[in-house]
């Protein structure tokens, strides 16, 4: 009894996250994904090629980031004159009118939270190959997770379209050189998140681990 | 596609889907890993990632209903207090959130000021609103079926984000309306309450731990079959003596 129980055990594979199930499949098919049967959660989506795909991806938004983050996004202008939007400056004008926390709050959204995420996602795919980052690739792992949902490059860009929309009856409304960048950088960074599969990186970093074992 | 169900476990007659905790396992919140808990129900670290695991997320309830609770105050001051100014040739007074669709809608831009009504207005309401709900359906033992439950947690915890939109807008606006005298944009104080309301509300969805939900779903269910187990235990017990 103790050791059917004991060999029973070990093929629990998973639980769910959101109901607790135990589940006897660990990860999903390649290109397809693992759906729990109780409350239907999304348990594990297998993207192909994760790791060389994230890789690239977060590579070319890192790229993305420098023209986007320093170009004007929009340019306004009534009569002769004119004033112009990166993604700093907002910030910085809000920091010196005395909004500290609304300024750092925008600021962590749309800049910081981004770039870690795609800094993360780069070290983490071209890290795992080796041994020694073993640790700092598990910790990059999970500050990933806890990141992920306060990158808003998203929001900020219907932000933007909503102030273009806004703005354009009060003077001229032009889109900078920057806006195209940022919806490029915001483009890549969606497909980043879906593309990336952490369990990819688990079970490369395991493999690895027993292959040295044997 | 779908994952092989759980085979049941039968206990009294009774089947329940088996679940971790049962079993002394619980699932790594960050990694997904499955994880053997220490005996007595302590928290440990999880072997793969190290991220701390614990069977249900500590406190969840407790610190849910706080936070909702101070959301659903700082919500007056944001909606109250206005959140940005427009001045245009000289002239201008500060709009609060509501006001700001209100002139969209007037100036014929209801795409627009349908976008931004339901980003800082419907979201945060909704979300608050949800989170409520489903902490007295986990509490009160409300009936509500949990798949139903579930939908609405998952889309609490997905539409959050977008209401920072307002704020956003309000950064970019900004930098690029400071003309002096012939336009300019501040920002006004309820835009620092509206910011606290969004983070709060967030954090405020990370920790609720859905598992609650058919934690509560199960227990109710078992307490329905021993009801009915043991009804038919003294129907069975009285039954010889009638004949
Ligand atoms: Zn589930
Ligand atoms: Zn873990």
């Amino acid at each position: 009894m103790d050791q059917g129980q004991h060999r029973r055990r070990k093929t629990w594979q998973r639980a769910c996250h959101e109901c607790d199930l135990l589940l006897l499949d660990a990860v999903a098919p390649p290109g397809q994904k693992l759906v729990c049967p109780r409350c239907n959660a999304t348990l594990h989506r297998n993207p192909k090629n994760s790791v060389h795909y994230t890789a690239a991806l977060s590579l070319t938004g890192l790229l993305l980031f420098v023209p986007a983050a320093t170009l004007p996004l929009l340019h306004f202008s009534i009569f002769a004159f004119g004033g112009e939007n990166t993604l700093f400056n907002g910030v910085m004008s809000l920091f010196d009118a005395g909004y500290y926390w609304l300024s750092s709050l925008v600021l962590f959204c749309s800049v910081i939270a981004p770039l870690a995420k795609f800094l993360l996602l780069t070290f983490i795919c071209w890290g795992s190959a080796w041994a020694l980052l073993d640790r700092p690739v598990g910790l990059a792992v999970r500050w990933y997770q806890h990141l992920k949902e306060w990158g808003m490059l998203d929001v900020y860009m219907l932000g933007v379209l909503v102030a273009l929309v806004k703005m354009s009856d009060l003077g001229k409304m032009e889109v900078g050189p920057g806006l195209y960048c940022f919806a490029a950088m915001m483009l890549v960074a969606n497909l980043t998140t879906l593309s990336f599969d952490q369990e990819s990186i688990w079970s490369r970093m395991a493999r690895r681990a027993s292959g040295k074992v044997a | 596609m779908v994952a092989d169900g759980a085979p049941g476990q039968r206990e009294g007659g009774m089947k329940l889907p088996l679940k971790a905790r049962a079993r002394g396992m619980s699932c790594c919140l960050v990694c997904h890993q499955l994880v053997t808990m220490p005996a007595g129900g302590d928290p440990r670290h999880c072997p793969r990632c190290g991220a701390r695991v614990h069977t249900r997320i500590d406190g969840s309830l407790m610190v849910t209903w706080a936070l909702v609770i101070t959301g659903t105050l700082l919500l007056l001051p944001a909606n109250i207090l206005p959140v940005m100014t427009v001045i245009y040739l000289g002239s201008g007074e500060p709009s609060t959130i509501i006001s700001g669709v209100m002139q969209l809608y007037h100036a014929g831009l209801w795409g627009i000021a349908l976008i931004v009504f339901v980003a800082s207005i419907a979201v945060p309401v909704m979300k608050l609103l949800g989170l409520i709900i489903l902490l007295i359906q986990i509490q009160l033992r409300v009936p509500l079926i949990p798949l139903q439950a579930m939908k609405l947690y998952r889309v609490v915890s997905g539409i959050g984000r977008w209401s920072l939109l307002d704020l956003f807008m309000i950064s970019i606006l900004v930098a690029l309306v400071d003309m002096g005298a012939i336009a300019q944009v501040t920002a006004g104080p309820g835009s620092t309450a509206f910011a606290t309301v969004v983070v709060v509300t967030m954090t405020a969805a990370r920790s609720f731990d859905p598992r609650l939900i058919w934690d509560a779903y199960d227990e109710r269910r078992a307490a329905v079959h021993e009801e009915r187990d043991t009804r038919a235990q003294e129907q069975q017990r009285g039954a010889p003596g009638n004949a």
